[in-house]
Formats: C-alpha cells, sequence, structure tokens
C-alpha cells in the first residue's frame, strides 16, 4: 500500500505545482508586447518569411487573419520532434530529441495502461476475455514501453554525458541539474532493467496501474519493480517543481510572449487590462523617476523627469 | 591573466576578468588583413581610475567607484532592492511575465550561444556568451531573494554578489545589442536579451546608473530640449528649410516641407540625427511624400521632431514618457496616422512595445514607413527609372524592425523596384545579424567604447557586407542601404575604421534616397559617391 500512497502523494504534488503554475502566469499582469517574428500563426505567406499584419497599409482598418492550422504546423514537429533544436542546434538533437521522444513514449505507455485499467474495470465482458482490442492494446504499450525506454536510456545518457564532458554545459550545469537529469535517467534505467529481467510484457505495470484506480491492488513484487514505481512518482512530482515544467510552461513562452502580438484596440479587453496596469503605484529609487508610492505609472508617463539620475 | 570560466568568478576581484588578445577574434579577409593584428586601445589609468573598469577591455557605463566599505555595501543593497522590484506586478507589470518565464526555464543547453555575434565575433569570450549574464541574474535572484537561497546556492549554483559582481553586471549588461538573436533560437523560448533589457533597467530605475548617452544626453534632453541631439524646436525647423533648400536644388522643383498641419493625414515623425546627419533623409522624404499627393506633417513641438526613443534600452520610465508625448502630439495635431521614419528602434518602440501603454484616443494607429513607401511604390505615381541606381545594392535587416516587428518584404518591394542590382545578405530578413550598434551602441562613444563596437560588435555585420559584394571590383561604388539611423550610424562608423571606402568602394544610405534617386523628374542625383553622381557609376 506504501507505493500507492506514495504514488498518490506525487501525483497530487503534480497536480496542485502545475495548477500552481499555470494559475499564477494566468493572472499575472498583461506585459507589453515583445514578440519575436516569424509569428506562427500569421497566414501561410506571411510565415514563410517572417512577416506581420503591420505590413499592410492602414493595417488597424483590416480584418486580422490567424491560422491556427499554420500554427499546428509548427507546434507538431516543434513538440514531438524539436523542429527548432534540429535547425539550430544538431548536435544537442540527436541526445535531445530520443530523451525527450523517450518521455513522451513514456506518458503514451501510461496512457495504454489506464486504457487497460479502465476496460478492465468498466469495460465489457468481451475485453476482459481477450480478443482484437485487448491484443492491440497489449501490442501498443509493449511497442511504446519499449521504444520509450530504449530511447530515453540512450538520450538520458548522452544528455547526462554532454552535462559531465562538455566544458560549455559542465561550467553551467549546478548540482540541482544533475539531480534532475539524474533521476530522470534512474527512472529510464531502471524501468528498462525491470522490463528486461522480470516484466517483458508489462504484466506487473498493468497491474500496478489497474491498483492506482482500485486503490492499491497490486504493489510491485520485485525490488526494480519498486524502484521503478519510487523513481517514476518522484519524476512526476518533481517536473513542475524544477525547470523540468518546460513541458508544458513552454505554451506561455510562446503565446503568450514570443506569438503575442494582438493589437490593442480601443474599448478592446487589451486596453482595459492597459488601463488597470497604468493604475499601479511603483516604487522604484532613482531620482529621475518620481515614483513616492503614490503616483501611478499613468501620472509618472505623463510627467518629465525633474532630475537627470 | 585567468580567463573568466564560470558566472562565479564575477565575484572575484582582478584587473580585468577578459582581455581580448590580438588573433582572439574572427579573422577579417585578406584586404583587411591588417585589422586581424589590432585589438582594442587600452584603457587609459588616469581616464578610468575612479571608475569602475574590471570587466574587459572597454568601458560604457563608468560607474563612480565607492569610497568606501559602507558605501559598497548601500549599493549592493540598493541593488537587491531593485532586483526585487523587477518581480514585483506594481514596479515592473510591463516585463513579469516574460521575465519570470526566462528566469525560470532556460535549460543551459547553449543553443544560443551560436546565434550571438558578440560571442561569435570576439573568439568566443565566454563573458559575452548570452547565458552568461542571464545566469549571474539568475543565480543572485535564487540566492539573495528566494526563500532559503542561501542554503539552494551549493545546489542550484552558487555566486557572491558585492560591489564587483554588480559593477560588473551592470557594464556586462552593456555588451548585448538587444538583437534577440538568441532569443529566435531558443528552443524553449527563453529571451536572454530581455535578460540583459531588464538588467539595465534594474540599474537605471532604482539606482540611476545608465550611460550618459542614453539618459543625460539621451531620454532627459529629449524630454526638456526637444530632441536627444540637443536640436531645439527652433533649430530643427532652421535645419529642415536648409534641407528644403537644397532638395529643391536636387529635385529642380519647389519642395514643400508642411510643419504642424493640424488635421492632416500623416504625422511623419524621423529620427532627428537624420536632420543633422543625413539631411537627404528627411528631404527625400518631403519629395516623395509631395509627389505621391501625400497629406502629411511634421510637428515642430519638442520630443515631435523627434522618433527616438532610447528608453526602450535601459528604462521603462523614459520610454513611457517619450511614448506618451509622441502620441499626445499626434492627438492633438488631430492626424489620422503616424508614419515612423527609416528608424528602427522607433518603430518598435511607438508601433509595438508602447501599444500596450497608449490608451483611448492616444492610441493613434502608427504605420511603418516601409509600408507608407512600398504602396507610394508600387501605386504608379511615381515615374521611376531604376536604370538611376546602376550600382550593387545590399540591404541591412534592422533587428526592432524585422525580427522584433516583422516588417520584412515593404523594403524588398521597393529595392526590387529601384535598384536592379540588388542583392540579399546572407542570412537576412527575420535571420539577419544585428548592425552592431543595437540598442544604443551606436550612439555611444565614451573611453574606447567605439572601438570595441567596430571590433566586436560590428564585426559580423562588416563580414556581411563584404560577403554581399564579394563578386564586385574592388573599386566600384556599392551601397549597403540601411533603413534605420542608428544602423546607419553603426555602418557609417564601420566603414570609416575599416577603410572600406577607399578599400572596397562601400558607401551607405537609407531606402527612401534610393527611391528619390530613381525618379524621372529629379534634376541631379541625391546619391553621390565621394562626390560624383550614382547615375553614372
Amino acid at each position: 500500500m506504501g507505493y500507492y500512497v506514495l504514488t498518490y502523494v506525487c501525483v497530487a504534488v503534480f497536480v496542485l505545482a502545475s495548477v500552481r503554475l499555470v494559475y499564477r502566469q494566468w493572472t499575472l499582469p498583461l506585459h507589453v508586447r515583445w514578440e519575436i517574428y516569424p509569428v506562427r500563426h500569421e497566414t501561410a505567406a506571411r510565415v514563410a518569411y517572417g512577416g506581420s499584419y503591420m505590413e499592410e497599409v492602414d493595417w488597424w482598418n483590416r480584418e486580422r487573419e490567424r491560422s491556427l492550422a499554420n500554427e499546428l504546423k509548427y507546434m507538431v514537429p516543434e513538440i514531438f520532434f524539436l523542429r527548432g533544436l534540429w535547425k539550430a542546434n544538431r548536435g544537442l538533437w540527436l541526445a535531445s530529441f530520443p530523451f525527450h521522444f523517450g518521455l513522451y513514449l513514456m506518458i503514451a505507455t501510461f496512457g495504454g495502461l489506464l486504457l487497460h485499467a479502465s476496460l478492465t474495470l468498466w469495460g465489457s465482458p468481451v475485453y476482459a476475455g481477450g480478443g482484437l482490442l485487448r491484443s492491440l492494446l497489449d501490442g501498443y504499450v509493449v511497442a511504446a514501453g519499449w521504444l520509450g525506454l530504449i530511447l530515453g536510456c540512450l538520450g538520458g545518457l548522452a544528455l547526462m554525458t554532454k552535462r559531465l564532458f562538455d566544458r560549455e554545459w559542465r561550467e553551467y550545469s549546478s548540482l540541482s541539474d544533475y539531480f534532475n537529469l539524474g533521476i530522470i535517467l534512474a527512472f529510464f534505467l531502471s524501468a528498462l532493467a525491470a522490463a528486461l529481467v522480470v516484466d517483458p510484457w508489462f504484466t506487473g505495470a498493468k497491474g500496478f496501474v489497474f491498483g492506482l484506480l482500485t486503490g492499491g491492488h497490486a504493489p510491485p513484487r520485485t525490488a526494480l519493480g519498486a524502484l521503478t514505481v519510487i523513481l517514476a512518482s518522484l519524476l512526476v512530482a518533481l517536473i513542475p517543481l524544477t525547470h523540468m515544467s518546460h513541458m508544458f510552461m513552454k505554451y506561455f513562452l510562446y503565446h503568450q510572449v514570443k506569438w503575442d502580438e494582438a493589437p490593442n484596440r480601443r474599448g478592446g479587453k487589451i486596453e482595459a487590462a492597459v488601463r488597470k496596469n497604468l493604475d499601479l503605484k511603483p516604487t522604484w529609487q532613482a531620482a529621475h523617476v518620481r515614483a513616492d508610492g503614490c503616483a501611478s505609472w499613468k501620472d509618472i508617463a505623463s510627467s518629465t523627469p525633474g532630475e537627470t539620475k | 591573466m585567468k580567463a573568466a570560466r564560470r558566472p562565479s568568478d564575477m565575484a572575484v576581484r582582478s584587473e580585468r576578468l577578459c582581455h581580448i588578445e590580438p588573433g582572439d577574434m574572427v579573422p577579417l579577409p585578406s584586404s583587411y588583413e591588417d585589422f586581424n593584428r589590432v585589438t582594442l586601445p587600452p584603457l587609459k589609468p588616469e581616464r578610468v581610475k575612479g571608475i569602475e573598469a574590471s570587466l574587459d577591455d572597454t568601458v560604457a557605463i563608468g560607474i563612480p567607484k565607492p569610497a568606501s566599505r559602507e558605501e559598497e555595501d548601500l549599493l549592493v543593497r540598493k541593488f537587491l532592492s531593485g532586483l526585487k522590484k523587477l518581480f514585483e506586478e506594481k514596479n515592473n507589470w510591463t516585463f513579469l511575465q516574460p521575465l519570470l518565464l526566462s528566469m525560470e526555464h532556460c535549460a543551459r543547453c547553449q543553443t544560443c550561444a551560436d546565434a550571438c555575434p558578440v560571442y561569435e565575433m570576439s573568439g568566443r569570450q565566454e563573458i559575452y556568451r548570452p547565458i552568461f549574464r542571464s545566469e549571474v541574474l539568475r543565480r543572485i535572484y535564487r540566492k539573495y531573494l528566494k526563500p532559503g537561497g542561501r542554503v539552494a546556492a551549493k545546489w542550484n549554483g552558487d555566486i557572491d554578489l558585492n560591489w564587483t559582481t554588480m559593477a560588473r553586471l551592470a557594464e556586462l549588461s552593456y555588451r548585448c545589442t538587444l538583437c534577440r538573436r538568441c532569443a529566435s533560437v531558443c528552443p524553449i523560448g527563453v529571451d536572454n536579451g530581455l535578460i540583459t533589457h531588464e538588467i539595465r533597467k534594474l540599474f537605471s530605475q532604482e539606482m540611476g546608473i545608465a550611460p550618459k548617452e542614453l539618459h543625460e544626453k539621451g531620454t532627459v534632453q529629449h524630454l526638456r530640449v526637444g530632441s536627444s541631439t540637443g536640436m531645439n524646436p527652433l533649430a530643427a525647423k532652421d535645419s529642415v528649410e536648409f534641407i528644403q533648400e537644397e532638395m529643391e536644388e536636387i529635385a529642380g522643383f519647389k519642395v514643400e516641407i508642411p510643419w504642424d498641419r493640424e488635421g492632416a493625414d500623416i504625422l511623419l515623425i524621423h529620427n532627428a540625427g537624420e536632420i543633422l546627419a543625413w539631411p537627404e533623409n528627411v528631404g527625400a522624404f518631403a519629395i516623395l511624400f509631395q509627389a505621391a499627393g501625400l497629406s502629411w506633417t511634421l510637428s515642430s513641438e519638442a520630443v515631435g521632431y523627434d522618433a527616438v526613443n532610447y528608453g526602450l534600452w535601459y528604462d521603462d520610465v523614459q520610454f513611457s514618457r517619450v511614448a506618451v508625448k509622441h502620441a499626445d502630439i499626434a492627438r492633438r495635431l488631430n492626424v489620422r496616422k503616424i508614419v515612423m521614419g527609416e528608424c528602427g528602434h522607433a518603430h518598435k518602440a511607438l508601433t509595438v512595445t508602447a501599444d500596450r501603454l497608449l490608451t483611448g484616443d492616444l492610441n493613434i494607429p502608427r504605420e511603418s514607413a516601409m509600408v507608407t513607401l512600398a504602396d507610394i511604390v508600387s501605386s504608379g505615381r511615381l515615374s521611376l527609372d531604376p536604370r538611376r541606381n546602376p550600382f550593387p545594392v545590399t540591404l541591412h535587416d534592422p533587428c526592432n524592425m524585422v525580427r522584433s516587428m516583422g516588417i520584412v518584404e515593404p523594403q524588398r518591394r521597393i529595392l526590387r523596384a529601384v535598384a536592379p542590382r540588388f542583392r540579399e545578405m546572407t542570412p537576412h530578413g527575420v535571420d539577419n545579424y544585428c548592425c552592431g550598434g543595437g540598442s544604443g551602441f551606436a550612439i555611444m562613444s565614451g573611453y574606447n567604447f567605439a572601438d570595441w563596437r567596430n571590433l566586436v560588435s560590428s564585426r559580423r555585420k562588416f563580414l556581411q557586407i563584404l560577403d554581399a559584394f564579394a563578386d564586385e571590383p574592388p573599386e566600384a561604388p556599392k551601397y549597403v542601404c540601411a533603413p534605420c539611423s542608428n544602423c546607419k550610424g553603426a555602418i557609417r562608423d564601420m566603414i570609416g575604421y575599416y577603410h572600406g571606402e577607399e578599400r572596397s568602394g562601400l558607401y551607405y544610405g537609407g531606402l527612401v534616397e534610393l527611391i528619390v534617386n530613381a525618379m524621372s523628374d529629379m534634376k541631379k542625383p541625391i546619391i553621390q559617391f565621394d562626390g560624383k553622381s550614382s547615375w553614372e557609376s
């Protein structure tokens, strides 16, 4: 039961910490525009060279064209295949892609295990008795699991080697970087060892995940299985607590900064947010700012500096 | 001297943290071989005696050294107070979200390093690596401001904060041109240029520390006198009157330059540096707008005739004041739109960044001159003869106009129409390299900073220009089109420094001059190469 408690706690930490991170981002004040082109939801013609709607005469009188399809055309290869890294740093891509894809396959494997557990619990007797769906799902779990573990181990080892022996990386790596990477690598290695030695068909994994839905049904029976459960649980909890959260926080880096070129229209939502910001009262101390804690940004922006310093 | 290896070395007192040896920098081609043995002229001891000069071979700010330990401690405390404010909504709503995201999510994968022209051209000096200064700030922030930071410092990456760290960090924030090429390649979206910008802000807004050229002689003078050039409204009008006469000589007909015309369609705002250094640019706009039959005006009100906004580079408060002033002048003139002249940072400042500052009737539509000019050229309202521009032309893409604003194609449409021998640099468009004068560097020249700019930050652009014209004979005149005043300043300086005119026939200028030069009804060419007509080159 202890393993299940650990997993439940770690999942709860993941959920709470992730919600906190995301909530914080949603509730931050609207910032000034700081986009970088190409902005991928522009029209296909403009995305091709990095143009913007501001290339049009009297652009404010025109309907702004945005293309979700263009954005997806960029985002899908970026998320799954690290397209940007492939273009800008191919050497690193060789290590980073298998590592990240391995992690995605682990998530996909867990999804398969969860589906298996759900169908077993709440599905029709046909699924419980075998058949095509069951065979397909079993095959999917084994294929995704093995491929993910192999890629993850290779990528993780390559990244750890780079961090340890490449001077450019080593000088900027902290103990926490080694720990974060180390725990992912340890998980991959332990899970691969478990698959090799005791659970090649992921039967134990299926049992454990089934237990997650039923309140502790089948704790791991082997030391390798137990180690894998512990490491996987800790990893899940650590993601939102470390810079590994870039896994989902990248959304904000792209959509709310890099590609946020929405213009401020009179009477619109953006203008309302700007007005709210202008009422804030800064406390910067340099003499030229003339912030006394009572003057708002609006007051200060409408004034001229009294001091040169 | 031990080379700086790690961010933590910033705290260790030494005579100099980084020194560029002759031969460290990326070599120039054979005709510039002599410059491969050149390095920065040493800082004169008597000039830097009382100021912080221990970062590298140059000085951008010149922060006075504290007289006592107590004063050092006081400054460090002020620094920490400013750092805290960078993470507060009321003090930094302008950039809080982008800053938080960039501070928290860097994987230190070094993908940005190869994108940075300063780092590359300097011979990969560690302190110029894009994440070096970000990492210094990140470590200080985590150690000194996060709960339990001092205990966790060994875990997260340690650094000591003292006067030396702080003063070097201030200087180091002026070794990046904020071109944001690093941010454009970061797989996560982290922006080291933004972090540099925020470091500059901290020093300016909390401690009053900024380069004189940007603050006292820049935004302060702009707001008080009317222009960062020091030109008051009367002087601006006088100068433009002189330009008008010059243009009539070139055009062979009367040229009107309207001032303060209420209800005009367009308020055109130039970088006032054009009026003084490149008057033909201001004149060319007047000829073109008149020929196209546009309803337009200049403003003679203080600030209204100078589009620059140096606050964009170092201080949100000064930035806001200048932007509000620009918008308010346009509002009172009751114009339909503001057209930004050939000035890249002014484009971004008023059109993009100030977009979330201006509300109500201050939110006057703003348009890039590239767009207005392309519309004029494509409309058929001008009689153009591209054969009048027979010389090779290449285009420099100002970072603020292109990568930060997406104004890429209009200027190319124009060049394809008026310059038959136009060729691109490699890379270009949103992948361009900075001229080396970005973020204020073009106007900063105290101590030996101009040498540093020419040798290090402008080096990549100089190589690109040479490369673009590699197929041309050295003696043939060649035109580098830079539709941005600051970029033009940096390009002028690099051509002068490397004797590019004598050795490679390099000349430079704006875009609008090329259009006017191709107008069939001009009496004389507006572009001249060493006093000779460009029509016959």
